[in-house]
């Protein structure tokens, strides 16, 4: 209990500093330390491998993958974001602050409906990997083709238009 | 408050954050980083539920994270290639630019 009540307000810092920060690099790197934070969440509440497979993944893969693309986009002005800053939050608060109201009176309800087990638990890397390629193996085949078009498409995207690659029937 | 109520607390904030985010950035990239935001909010649903709910032996809860976050990786791949498509034909990412379908 202690821990996430250290953790929750850290976490939603670095949230709210990734969604407020005007410069886009800043925010991408409190979207980062967000991620890294709610993956050491996940290793205090007993899900070890998932918590390492966030921290590679979106740490690793993700965070750093948003960071490239700042740098090659090189978006500047921030003033100009900080300057239409009111007129957009406006707007931005008015549709997602009834969303909140939603979802914490859904929360309250669920607090008084169920009752939680706090017993300590973990899954252990064996019994998830079981798991996996047994009952889930169907779903992780779907992941595979998934992360396999997935390559292909952003391959594809990212080429440069209009440059044709040789082929052995040009030359 | 019970932990699992703290944590659902914290997943409807983040979500809510994300939600701002997308709402008000007008960098197509900083929208990108605010559905990561909505995408973990989620995953701690789904870990906290987990966690704090009755035994399951099946481990729905991880399951589903690894799978969404499988989902997130190849999400964020594809959107940051669209973007980097969109930049080289726009030379910008303000989505505020992006009013028109004609490249």
């Amino acid at each position: 209990m202690i821990p996430l009540l250290i953790l929750t307000p850290l976490i939603l810092l670095a949230a709210l500093g990734a969604v407020w920060k005007a410069r886009p690099v800043h925010a991408a790197l409190l979207l980062a330390l967000t991620l890294a934070l709610n993956a050491i969440l996940y290793l205090v509440l007993g899900a070890d491998f998932i918590g390492l497979i966030q921290f590679m993944v979106y740490v690793g893969a993700v965070a750093v993958l948003i960071v490239f693309s700042l740098l090659i986009t090189r978006p500047g002005d921030e003033a100009e974001e900080i300057a239409r800053r009111p007129r957009s939050l406006v707007t931005g608060l008015a549709c997602s602050l009834p969303v909140l109201a939603v979802l914490l009176f859904m929360v309250s309800r669920f607090e008084t409906a169920g009752s939680a087990a706090t017993d300590a638990r973990s899954v252990s890397i064996e019994q998830l990997g079981t798991t996996l390629f047994t009952t889930h193996a169907p779903a992780v085949m779907a992941v595979g083709v998934l992360l396999t078009a997935v390559m292909i498409g952003a391959a594809l995207f990212a080429r440069e238009p209009g440059k044709k690659t040789p082929t052995p029937s040009d030359s | 408050m019970t932990p699992l109520a703290m944590l659902l607390t914290l997943s409807s904030l983040m979500f809510t954050l994300g939600l701002l985010a997308v709402l008000t950035r007008r960098n197509a990239i900083l929208v990108l980083v605010g559905i990561e935001l909505m995408l973990n909010a989620a995953n701690i649903n789904f870990i906290g539920f987990w966690r704090y709910g009755p035994t399951d032996p099946a481990l729905t809860g991880p399951m589903f994270v690894l799978f969404s976050i499988a989902i997130a990786a190849a999400e964020a791949a594809v959107g940051l290639a669209i973007i980097l498509m969109v930049f080289r034909h726009t030379r910008s990412t303000d989505l505020n630019k992006l009013d028109s379908l004609h490249g």
